[in-house]
């Protein structure tokens, strides 16, 4: 191993050189010492050094992330088929973990392949243990540092959502699943960038099949995916980012109308949650395929006319309709969202009376509202105080509640909602101008994705042709036709 | 002021409730009018006789019957009325609707005998002039001489309406049509097929053939004689379909001196009544000030009906109370009338309300006491048709129980805008967001396969199409679109 640790530590330079390494030197580097590597068999990585170390307590993986994965792997796969007898089982977890959170993401470029099997090796030796939940958070935080912007789904992706969901961490896996995903495997090979390791590539366009990261993946993946992503959010009770992700489930492009089982469950659970979050069914969004509404319509009735009542009805009919289809929603697995939609229906009239009211007494509200969970008012004052504070406290109703001496509590409502300072609002319309630039830059790579797709270039190809056969024949237009000219759809159909 | 007459001096609530007194439900009121089931017991302000010399034609028998039916001050004097103009006609359907109450009602009176003889001999005189009309029509139609079928067709409708046999009818005077030889024939025609949908409650037909009659090019003296009679026609339609604002604008461009000429439908009296509370429900002051008050056309009918004059001019001076009360004192009088019977209810709560929102717009922050003064009964209160105001987006106020005062909704129009902006961006995002994982799906061949297989060619163009058919914005798919089309 001495011999062999010289060779293995010589990328990159440390300390770094001034000016640092180009690109091309850096990318020469690289792909040298891991072709290296490659070849190298376990048995060689795993040794020892002379002083009886362990070459993974020698090399810090945050600066030579490289020959630390191999060496890590080796050991890894020692352990699957040794055990114990090679390495510990603690101090292998601690040494996977520390790597997981601390690797050079600019080298890990390179190791796609490798990466995903730290990762598979690293889910496997925790499922074993009986500990699933403990693997996600590190494969958690070592996804992010490789991809940022979460933007691109990976076959990690899916199980770990998985694994959250099995094991209720909906919190840790959180940082994942708000990240909106914008490409898939397969959609973004066009781009082959000249050097991985130009820091200046978005990750889409280093996180791809061929440099191994990515695995193809099926269109029911990719649902289950979302599917699982709005669980989560609703375990968090995050309803907005729920509908956002069961939005994606619901609106999936299908072909000749096709419509999935997953897709019907992903509408029932939308409509309770946008109950939830806004006391009403929202109108499906624009891009939901018309056939897919049809038959979420059909099949999601029920869930439907819940919504109704919940909107226009009185909280006894809320309760009925609850009850007489409770063996549905059990199912349909939604019994919960049902529970949390009976409790919400007093907050929901309680804040509605906000619209009407701008001070009222704690009676008078007892007399207006009832409460869907039993179909009644309730009980007393004291409960309905203790149900305003709540609310108060959690930050679903704007109002101040107060208690004149010898009079019953008065709830003033206040209206206008949170004031932002002008401060507050100039950073909030900032980030939103950054948000909308970065998913300006999203489109823009999109667009050069799709415009390097091989059929748009089999057209582009095609289309010159024929224009320049049309020059031939018409005077008016000449064979280069102008960009502008080509924008006129009607014209283009025209011309076929 | 006359509006001491009838206790219920003008809330909807009081009202509703003198209402059940008088043995009528609630859903009755909320227009579903079956008029037998009605029953005003207050003296009206009109006198009967009077009101019916307003009229002519089958809608007399009509109105009769209706007051008959509604009123039981005037009920038993209004079928009576109506035997004897039934007996004067030819329609014995009408004359068992006019008879058969009065033997309940007021057995004791010589009309309420059904008069067995004089039915059978009507009936037998009816068939015996249909069969001879048609065999006349018949005969004309083999003679091939255009008038002399139009001329048919139209004694044979006049014949069918006057039995009460309304479809057939309009169906013959429809065919007149065919043969309508002068623009006088066609104005003929549209005119005969709108008393006929009046009387049958065929708005459609009245407007169709309203616009039939305005497609014409009359003469300018034709075309004055003609003006009062479209607009009221029209105005009639649009009150029905519940437009009270164009309604209103029929009636109230409605040119003077109409007279007494259109008086099988409406009377000059009617028109001023539905101008007026067409208008009262649906305009604002100024425009009621302009359009009504300063209309010299209209000021003619308005004269006819001097309280409907009060009640808009004390609107227009902000005095609602005082206008509510006018149109309270008249509640029953125009539940009597068959077009505003249905809609009268509604026309009283839209002016109900409008007055509430005029008399709040002055002030931030008003009493809930001095509401109730001005518009809630003795002993009521307002507070809950101003809670169902506000919901309905009426009025923009909050109410306090607990000080009793309603106060008007301050806006911060720099918070509602930034928070508008921020909204719009979100949305943006969001959208644009859906639209590129869309298009990735699909570039990446992701999208969800149908049950049929296709070849994979094919497959591969329909899952472009089913791309651009999302409606994708973007200059470059469209483009493309534009190609694979």
């Amino acid at each position: 191993m001495d011999s062999l640790l010289p060779q293995l530590l010589a990328f990159p330079p440390h300390p770094s050189p001034q000016p640092p390494l180009s690109d091309s030197a850096y990318d020469e580097g690289i792909k040298a010492q891991i072709s290296t590597l490659r070849k190298s068999s376990e048995k060689t990585l795993r040794q020892q050094t002379s002083g009886g170390e362990s070459p993974l307590d020698v090399i810090n993986p945050a600066l030579n992330t490289v020959p630390y994965t191999f060496i890590l792997i080796a050991y890894m796969s020692a352990y699957s088929k040794h055990g114990q007898k090679v390495i510990k089982l603690e101090s292998l977890w601690d040494k996977i973990t520390i790597y997981l959170e601390t690797f050079d993401a600019r080298q890990m470029r390179y190791l796609g392949p490798e990466f995903i099997d730290v990762c598979d090796r690293a889910a496997s030796i925790s499922t074993n243990a009986g500990q699933r939940a403990l693997c996600i958070a590190p494969i958690r935080d070592a996804l992010l540092r490789l991809n940022p912007s979460g933007s691109v789904l990976t076959g990690l992706h899916i199980y770990l959502i998985k694994y959250a969901l099995e094991t209720r961490s909906y919190g840790v896996i959180a940082p994942i699943v708000e990240k909106p995903v914008l490409y898939y495997p397969g959609a973004n090979d066009q781009l082959k960038p000249k050097y991985l390791c130009d820091l200046s590539l978005s990750p889409a366009a280093y996180i791809t099949i061929n440099s191994g990261f990515l695995s193809k993946l099926k269109s029911l993946d990719i649902m289950e995916y979302f599917y699982n992503s709005g669980m989560i959010m609703i375990g968090l009770r995050r309803w907005e980012d729920a509908l956002d992700c069961l939005e994606s489930v619901i609106t999936y492009p299908a072909k000749e109308g096709a419509v999935s089982k997953v897709m019907i469950e992903a509408y029932k659970k939308w409509a309770l949650v946008s109950i939830l979050a806004e006391g009403k069914l929202l109108t499906l969004p624009k891009t939901t395929s018309s056939s897919a509404a049809k038959s979420y319509h059909v099949l999601a009735k029920p869930y439907e006319a819940v919504a109704q009542i919940f909107e226009t009805g009185t909280a006894s009919r809320l309760k009925a309709e609850c009850d007489y289809s409770s063996s549905l929603w059990q199912k349909d697995s939604n019994l919960g969202l049902i529970l949390q939609i009976l409790n919400a229906y007093q907050r929901f009239q309680i804040r509605n009376l906000g619209k009407v009211y701008s001070k009222i007494s704690i009676p008078e509200l007892l007399n207006l509202t009832m409460s869907a969970e039993t179909g009644n008012k309730l009980s007393g004052p004291n409960e309905m105080e203790a149900l305003i504070r709540n609310m108060i406290q959690d930050g679903s109703l704007m109002a101040t509640l107060s208690n004149p001496p010898g009079q019953p509590a008065v709830l003033a409502f206040d209206n206008k909602g949170p004031i932002l300072t002008e401060a507050q609002m100039k950073a909030e319309f900032a980030a939103a101008a950054a948000r909308i630039s970065r998913v300006t830059q999203n489109i823009k790579q999109t667009d050069h994705m799709l415009t390097h797709e091989k059929e748009y270039i089999a057209h582009m190809k095609k289309q010159k042709a024929s224009m320049s056969k049309f020059g031939t024949h018409d005077q008016g237009i000449g064979g280069e036709m102008d960009w502008n000219v080509m924008d006129d759809e009607e014209l283009m159909t025209g011309v076929y | 002021m006359a509006a001491v007459t009838i206790p219920p001096s003008s809330p909807t609530q009081s009202r509703k409730k003198s209402n059940i007194v008088t043995g009528i439900s609630q859903d009755l009121l909320s227009r579903k009018l079956s008029s037998s089931n009605l029953h005003l017991a207050g003296p009206p302000k009109f006198d009967l006789e009077s009101y019916i010399q307003n009229y002519k034609g089958r809608t007399r028998l009509e109105r009769l019957l209706l007051i008959g039916s509604c009123s039981s001050f005037l009920g038993v004097d209004a079928y009576k009325a109506a035997v004897h103009e039934a007996k004067h006609g030819k329609d014995i359907k009408r004359y068992l609707e006019a008879q058969t109450p009065l033997e309940t009602i007021a057995p004791q009176e010589p009309e309420a005998v059904r008069d067995t003889q004089w039915m059978d001999q009507q009936s037998k005189l009816n068939e015996i002039q249909t069969a001879s009309l048609e065999k006349q029509l018949k005969e004309y139609k083999n003679n091939l001489v255009k008038e002399s079928i139009r001329m048919g067709n139209e004694d044979l409708g006049k014949h069918y309406q006057e039995i009460g046999d309304l479809p057939k009818a309009f169906e013959a005077y429809s065919r007149m049509r065919a043969d309508a030889a002068s623009q006088k024939h066609i104005i003929e025609v549209s005119k005969h097929l709108i008393e006929v949908s009046i009387e049958q409650r065929n708005w459609i037909g009245v407007t169709s053939n309203v616009q039939k009659i305005k497609q014409i090019q009359a003469t300018p003296d034709e075309e004055r004689s003609l003006q009062p009679y479209l607009c009221t026609a029209d105005g009639l339609a649009l009150m029905d379909s519940g437009g009270y604002y164009s309604a209103a604008l029929a009636f109230l461009r409605t040119d003077a001196g109409m007279g007494s000429s259109y008086n099988t439908f409406i009377s000059p009296n009617d028109v001023a009544v539905y101008g007026g509370l067409c208008a009262l429900a649906s305009m604002e002051r100024s425009e009621l000030n302009r359009s009504v008050l300063e209309n010299s056309n209209f000021r003619t009918y308005l004269e006819l009906e001097p309280n409907i004059r009060r009640a808009i001019t004390f609107f227009v001076n902000s005095r609602y109370t005082a206008c509510l009360n006018i149109l309270e004192s008249y509640y029953s009088d125009y539940l009597l009338d068959i077009h505003l019977q249905k809609h009268v209810d509604q026309l009283y709560q839209l002016i109900r309300s409008k007055s509430i929102v005029q008399y709040f717009i002055p002030f931030s922050c008003v009493t809930l006491s001095s509401l109730n003064e001005a518009f809630a009964a003795p002993g009521k209160t307002v507070d809950k048709e101003l809670v169902q105001m506000i919901q309905r987006k009426e009025l923009d106020a909050r109410i306090d129980t607990q000080n009793r005062v309603l106060t008007s909704v301050s806006s911060s129009s720099r918070a509602t805008l930034h928070n508008e902006a921020l909204k719009t961006a979100k949305e943006y995002e969001r959208e644009a967001r859906r639209r590129i994982q869309h298009m990735n799906i699909v570039s990446a061949d992701l999208e969800l396969k149908g049950g049929k297989a296709r070849g994979s060619q094919m497959g591969q163009m329909g899952g472009m199409d089913d791309l651009f058919s999302e409606g994708m914005g973007g200059g470059r798919e469209l483009r493309s679109r534009a190609y694979i089309g």
